[in-house]
């Protein structure tokens, strides 16, 4: 009735792959992720009326992936080994998903992993970013500046640890 | 404009893209799996809808009949509300359970609740009970609700609904939720469908990193809540 099969095959088709790509990246599971965006593309059809006047469709996409009620809880007791070990989570492996930088964006509190989601992997702009949020432009500001702060440090981190091997083997 | 910019110039964001771009993704799904997921979610929505405008108790019973067929004479529409968790019997025959997950679960109360609305399962606490092989079709017996988008998603105390649709239970099955209170005062509960007349159980919690084992990812649902806090315990 009405529904726009078309429009949605092509926004699936187009935008299938960065949505996964930031959903993975953020929660450090492709399998998890596949899933919960495989779910977040059929609330999207579900909606398509609203969603495909939505100002970001896929922010809405990533963002209803993220925000799935149950992955969240399973999600959670992955990532507690990742606050103690450089343990990649399980389904990374072979993904490109246990890098660095992708590990150190994992150990962002969530608002500020939300906000390199939309406005880095998305590329929104700060505003629709914080329209999408529901916080103001300033915040997004301020939790990207420290997001980025924290990255440079768990890099820098990541590479004495790396360039300096014995250090983890001294007891 | 430029302090926007100068931002996401930085040389960590760069290396992010940059990184995101090599992440290697499977193939995309058959475009008719997500169409008929979402004809489903439509389904639940527009019979929602229907159960809510329908005036009458008798209305509303017919719907729910007309629409699910086969559901025994013990489902009465209506709430049922404990300390730790809710469970509604919807107009299209299923049932959505809400976990507060700062309360202890009640498993005992939560097995009658689910059978008085034509759920069967087997609520066990201490125990986990899986059958091998799995019987198929957890996905359409059970469906998870995230928060919806542009909602707001409380930081603590955020609330898990799960919508289970006993219509779509296989024969012989039935619903296994294994319930534990771990030593670190956290929670486990796992959901996964079990064969009534094969099935062991076990102790031993599943493994809350993955799916309990002979299950997949899209057999279970495993949930790790609550847990030492101001509010835990």
């Amino acid at each position: 009735v009405g529904h726009d099969e078309t429009g949605f095959a092509e926004f699936f088709q187009a935008s299938w792959d960065p949505c996964l790509r930031a959903v993975a990246a953020s929660t450090g599971d492709m399998l998890l992720a596949e899933d919960q965006v495989a779910e977040a593309f059929a609330r999207a059809w579900a909606s398509w009326r609203k969603v495909s006047r939505h100002p970001a469709p896929r922010a809405w996409v990533v963002r209803t992936a993220l925000n799935a009620g149950a992955s969240w809880w399973r999600r959670r007791a992955r990532e507690l080994p990742l606050a103690d070990h450089d343990v990649a989570a399980s389904g990374s492996s072979g993904t490109g998903l246990d890098t660095a930088v992708l590990t150190a964006l994992r150990r962002l509190p969530a608002r500020q992993r939300e906000v390199i989601v939309l406005r880095v992997f998305l590329d929104l702009d700060i505003e629709t970013t914080a329209r999408q949020l529901e916080i103001a432009p300033g915040t997004v500001r301020a939790h990207l500046s420290r997001a980025v702060t924290a990255l440079r440090n768990e890099l820098a981190r990541a590479d004495t640890t790396e360039a300096d091997p014995c250090q983890t083997t001294i007891r | 404009m430029s302090d926007n910019n100068q931002m996401t110039e930085a040389p960590e964001l760069h290396e992010l893209r940059d990184t995101l771009s090599g992440v290697a993704v499977p193939g995309r799904p058959r475009l008719e799996t997500i169409t008929a997921r979402g004809r489903a979610h439509r389904r639940r929505r527009l019979s929602a809808v229907a159960g809510l405008s329908v005036a009458g108790a008798a209305a509303g019973t017919v719907l729910a009949l007309g629409l699910t067929g086969v559901l025994g004479p013990a489902r009465t529409p209506g709430t049922i509300r404990t300390a730790s968790f809710t469970l509604v019997s919807n107009s299209d025959g299923t049932a959505t359970l809400t976990i507060n997950p700062k309360e202890l679960l009640d498993p005992a109360a939560l097995q009658s609740d689910l059978t008085q609305y034509g759920i069967r399962a087997k609520v066990t606490s201490g125990s986990f009970c899986s059958s091998s092989p799995a019987p198929a079709g957890f996905s359409q017996v059970v469906s998870f609700h995230p928060a919806a988008p542009g909602t707001q998603t409380p930081q603590s105390g955020v609330q898990l609904t799960i919508t289970i649709d006993p219509a779509a239970m296989p024969a012989g099955a039935e619903l296994s939720v294994g319930y534990f209170r771990l030593p670190s005062g956290e929670q486990q509960a796992d959901v996964v469908l079990i064969d009534s007349n094969s099935n062991t159980c076990t102790s031993t919690p599943p493994d809350p990193n993955g799916p309990p084992t002979g299950y997949n990812q899209s057999d279970s649902l495993g949930l790790l809540y609550g847990g030492p806090g101001p509010a835990g315990s």
